[in-house]
């Protein structure tokens, strides 16, 4: 009987999974979606074989062709921040050297493919910054003790066989921008003192020189050593921005007569260095090139730096015969390469994307065209002339349109389309530059770099939208909040989404962003006013007019705030302050994971059909807040808690606890459910909790929602399983109208992004059958992850850091954006296209046997007609 | 041949030439009864015109619930299983009284200059009982949208009444 029952259970598995995969076909790859690589702020970079060789603070060794933008190879290394690139090295192949403060691993790698070569890892005990240089085929680490002793080790470059190592004593040795390599030296300055020492050779000979006599200036100042690669063995010696080149050799050292800036570098015999041209208002950057020996300058080139990119410094450069290539970065990580003498540049990728702190999907504007077809029925008066001469004008634009082919598209083809799948998606970057992309090219619209600008605790921004573009000829109207990166203090910025416009830039306010949250109701311009909560608890709404809007709803506007132990829910008043309200305190656990449901989400169906056709109502609370929080624990080692609070209230509606659980947790709160994955330290594995919340069979109120209007909990249905995968990131698809089924959308470790039907996870009901009658799929511990549920298919995503969500305006469909090192845009239909017809679909043949009956019902009739009237006759 | 033709020939024979006593007169040919038709004539005649009229009218009546027997048993032969064939035999079963009742009138024209309201009374009657049978068909294969499930797609979400906004401090 078991038996029968697994296959039967395999069979329906196996129906359901066919039905619930949505894989694409191999001609569909790249047809609706696009991915786009990044490598992250370049740290080293080598021309090597006609190629680039950077490392970048991702981590991330990579390979540039030069002649176009394209990534030739890309090899993420550990995870950053703890891990960073610590040197690279380009000889015969390459050497790089990457780790955290105490653990290094050493690789090479391939040039042409970046394979990996060989690789072999170290461990010190020290943990402060060290240094790395190579010298032939020994590979030297130093690690300076600040103040008292430097430790020089010496390891064979290809095994990793450790050499001598020694230390030297030295009270001068200082830190990160003290000191300075200058193969085969170790310099560091201190107390206006230069101190060399050779690191290769076994004399522990300590040089030094008054930093006065060698620059002949009287202060010394604030000085900092930069590594310098030249000819040779030299530093850079930093006052302010003015740089002198220190040449060392031997016993003596001597300073060279001219001064440079401090991003000058060095390739063969000439320093080219980067200035401001304030001669050409057109290219503000001009590349100056000086003779190493006598510092006379070669040439100065006017190069055309894009507009918009943030200020540029150089990274590497590479000559070959006259022409040189200078790879540029700049403050906002774009890269940039330029070939000289004609300063022209050949390539610009914008890197600030692979650091994405917030997201938001935007639908275009309605085309000119229609919007004088919009018009007619809203603003032309009754006036007959008036009305014809308007209609006469439209249909000559439509008539013009049809002929030339649709040139009156407004602003570069960004208009809508029938089904919304056509968006500009707006991402704001860590360093403070916002960009447009178009969803079906994956291309850059617009972008606009704020100077000064982090994000909120170093991970968010907030993009609020207050107008959506359905309101021409009104533009739409989107606002982002984030910090100054001086003070902290809250910075808007408030601009046009579609053209990336911002008629009054940026807005740096006095008081510093504690919350912010959009009003639900419009003013008479169709914008939604921004309430912000300052750190002193005083209520600020942006734009001043919408206080009026927003004191007429302060009864029934609440805010919750989080901090890292204490919930607190606060009411507005009808003066516009807030008062608190109610305050959970998480105590001595450790906040992981929150959760709230999308504003933009509607439920379609209010309650779930039992099999004997009642109805068992949801619980949809949209102002419910999922928690995590972890604790240690003296028996359990970790435990896991997860709560339900009614933000509102403060009500607790639901909280349970998992043993011996650990993170990373993952929360995903949608409709009446809740969906966390955490570790199972017992079982060492990841497992995934369903909950669903139910009001009973019942509804108490029909017509409206309101959290104070509890009568009792509501019932919690649960179901854990077995997740086979490490997720890194989670959320759910959203539609139109709701009325399509839901995906959960989990990004893997492995690169991968895979789409789980809610129905899988779906609690079953302890008491009632489940059954393929009930479309219910019997419970199965381990959720099956078949290949064809990747949505991403071949293309893996380098450290997924969040997935966007938006519907289209197909209800079937929502737009997905994956995002961290790479980003990846699809399209996701969980229920099926069911609303258009198949791509496949044969509009010929359907027309053509359509015409072909209507012909052949005249033909037969008009011979009928003929044979009548032929018998008659006889 | 011919032989056998007279043989067949002679096997049976009508004679018509047969002697006969004149004076016995002709016999009525057969199924000719001398006294028959007038009595049964009398019997005719005083039978009333409207009493069959009325009779006739009573069969149209009760025609519905005869069939009600019958429909039963199509009922009971047509299962629970909602499928094209039971659908079909409800359909008719439902629609059949339908149009019975809406040409009540036309099918008691033919009684000319007769008010039969008992009759038309008794016969939508037997009509509705049918269509309540089809009802009661319909409710046993889940046709009718009596539960509330059936009407979950219309029910509309709540309206908020609260709003809420926040999350983890930005500080």
């Amino acid at each position: 009987m078991a038996n029968f029952r697994s296959i039967i259970a395999t069979i329906s598995l196996t129906i359901f999974s066919i039905n619930f995969s949505n894989a694409i076909y191999e001609d569909q790859v790249g047809k609706f979606d696009w991915k786009r690589s990044f490598i992250g702020k370049v740290k080293h970079a080598r021309f090597h074989h006609k190629r680039l060789i950077v490392t970048t603070q991702e981590n991330v060794i990579a390979s540039l062709s030069l002649k176009s933008d394209q990534i030739l190879w890309r090899q993420q290394l550990e995870s950053p921040p703890d891990h960073q690139p610590q040197l690279l090295h380009a000889d015969r192949d390459i050497i790089s050297v990457s780790g955290s403060k105490n653990s290094f691993y050493v690789r090479a790698w391939d040039t042409p493919t970046g394979s990996l070569l060989w690789e072999w890892s170290t461990v010190t005990e020290r943990n402060v910054d060290s240094f790395w240089a190579v010298n032939g085929e020994i590979l030297i680490h130093i690690v300076p003790i600040p103040g008292s002793h430097m430790e020089v080790a010496h390891y064979d470059v290809k095994t990793g066989e450790s050499g001598k190592s020694r230390k030297i004593d030295a009270t001068w040795v200082g830190g990160w921008n003290k000191c300075a390599t200058a193969n085969p030296y170790f310099v560091c300055i201190s107390n206006g003192q230069l101190f060399w020492v050779d690191i290769v050779s076994d004399e522990s000979k300590v040089s030094s020189h008054s930093i006065q006599a060698l620059t002949g200036e009287a202060d010394p100042g604030n000085l900092q050593l930069m590594e310098f690669e030249g000819p040779k063995p030299g530093v850079l010696l930093l006052r302010g921005a003015n740089a002198r080149l220190v040449e060392i050799e031997g016993g003596s050292v001597r300073a060279l007569s001219y001064s440079l800036l401090p991003n000058a570098i060095c390739v063969e015999n000439s320093i080219f260095q980067l200035e401001a041209n304030l001669d050409n208002p057109e290219k503000l950057i001009r590349v100056k090139s000086k003779n190493l020996l006598t510092g006379h300058d070669e040439m100065s080139v006017e190069i055309d730096y894009p507009l918009g990119l943030g200020g540029p410094y150089i990274v590497s450069g590479e000559c070959r015969g006259a022409i040189c290539d200078l790879l540029l970065s700049s403050t906002d990580n774009a890269l940039t390469l330029v070939r000289l003498p004609e300063g022209k540049v050949i390539w610009t990728r914008e890197e600030a994307l692979s650091d994405i702190v917030a997201v938001e999907f935007f639908e275009l504007p309605v085309s000119e065209l229609d919007v004088s077809i919009e018009n007619e029925f809203t603003t032309s008066s009754n006036d007959v002339i008036n009305m014809l001469s308007h209609r006469l004008s439209t249909q000559t634009k439509q008539l013009y349109s049809l002929v030339l082919g649709g040139q009156l598209m407004a602003n570069n083809g960004l208009v809508r389309d029938d089904f919304g799948l056509h968006k500009i998606i707006v991402v704001a970057t860590s360093v403070g530059k916002l960009f447009g992309i178009d969803t079906l090219t994956g291309s850059i619209v617009w972008s606009y770099r704020l100077p000064n600008v982090k994000p909120f605790n170093d991970v968010t921004m907030m993009l609020l939208v207050q107008r959506t573009a359905r309101y021409s000829p009104l533009p739409a109207q989107c606002l982002l909040l984030a910090q100054d990166a001086n003070s902290g203090a809250g910075v808007i910025f408030k601009f046009d989404p579609i053209s990336g416009d911002s008629p009054r830039g940026i807005e740096r306010l006095s008081y510093k962003i504690k919350q912010a949250m959009l009003l639900p109701s419009e003013d008479e311009n169709h914008l939604k006013p921004v309430l912000v909560v300052a750190s002193d608890n005083s209520l600020h709404v942006y734009p001043d007019d919408g206080r009026k809007i927003a004191e007429k709803h302060a009864e029934m506007t609440f805010v919750y705030t989080i901090d890292s132990t204490l919930l607190r829910g606060y009411k507005l008043t009808p003066n516009l302050s807030i008062g608190q309200v109610w305050e959970v305190n998480l105590g001595p656990s450790k906040l992981v994971a929150i959760s709230t449901r999308p504003v933009s989400e509607r439920v379609h169906s209010q309650g779930r059909v039992l099999p004997d056709r009642s109805v068992y109502y949801k619980y949809v609370n949209p102002n419910l807040i999922a928690l995590a929080t972890l604790i240690d624990d003296p028996v359990h080692k970790h435990v896991l808690s997860i709560l339900l609070v009614d933000g509102v209230t403060g009500l607790v509606l639901y909280s349970t606890s998992h043993k011996r659980a650990n993170g990373p947790v993952h929360l995903v709160h949608s409709e009446n459910w809740l969906v966390y994955t955490f570790f199972n330290e017992r079982f060492r594995r990841n497992e995934i909790v369903a909950a669903e919340l139910y009001e009973g069979g019942t509804q108490s109120n029909s017509t409206a929602f309101s959290s104070f209007g509890l009568s009792q909990l509501p019932h919690v249905q649960t179901q854990s399983y077995i997740l086979p995968a490490n997720p890194v990131s989670m959320a759910v698809t959203l539609t139109e109208r709701g009325i399509t089924n839901k995906f959960l959308l989990v990004g893997m470790t492995s690169g991968g992004v895979v789409e789980i039907p809610w129905i899988l996870l779906q609690p079953r009901f302890a008491d009632i059958p489940c059954g393929p009658e009930e479309s219910c799929i019997p419970y199965m511990p381990e959720i099956p992850l078949p290949a064809e549920a990747t949505i991403n298919y071949n293309q893996s995503l380098g450290r997924i850091r969040g997935i966007e969500v938006a519907p289209a305006r197909l209800e079937s469909t929502s737009h997905v954006l994956v995002y961290g090192l790479d980003l990846f845009y699809t399209r996701v239909a969980p229920s099926k296209t069911f609303d258009v017809l198949k791509e496949d679909f044969d509009h010929r043949l359907i027309v053509l046997v359509l015409s072909g009956l209507i012909i052949a019902c005249y033909v037969t009739k008009y011979m009928a007609s003929r044979k009548l009237l032929r018998q008659s006759w006889k | 041949m011919s032989t056998k033709h007279q043989n067949k020939r002679l096997k049976w024979s009508l004679d018509t030439v047969r002697n006969r006593n004149p004076a016995e007169g002709l016999p009525g040919p057969p199924a000719y009864n001398v006294s028959g038709p007038a009595s049964s004539f009398e019997v005719s005649r005083s039978t009333d015109v409207g009493h069959l009229i009325t009779k006739k009218s009573w069969d149209l009546a009760l025609a519905p619930l005869k069939q009600v027997p019958m429909n039963l048993f199509i009922m009971y032969m047509a299962g629970n299983s909602v499928s094209i064939f039971p659908i079909m035999m409800v359909g008719m079963l439902l629609m059949r009284p339908i149009q019975a009742i809406w040409s009540t009138k036309s099918t008691f024209k033919m009684l000319e200059n007769t008010s039969a309201f008992g009759q038309m009374f008794v016969y939508v009657l037997g009509n509705f009982i049918n269509i309540g049978l089809a009802l009661y068909k319909c409710k046993s294969m889940g046709l009718l949208p009596t539960h509330p499930s059936d009407w979950l797609a219309f029910v509309e979400p709540p309206v908020r009444l609260e709003f809420l906004g926040g999350g983890v401090t930005l500080l």
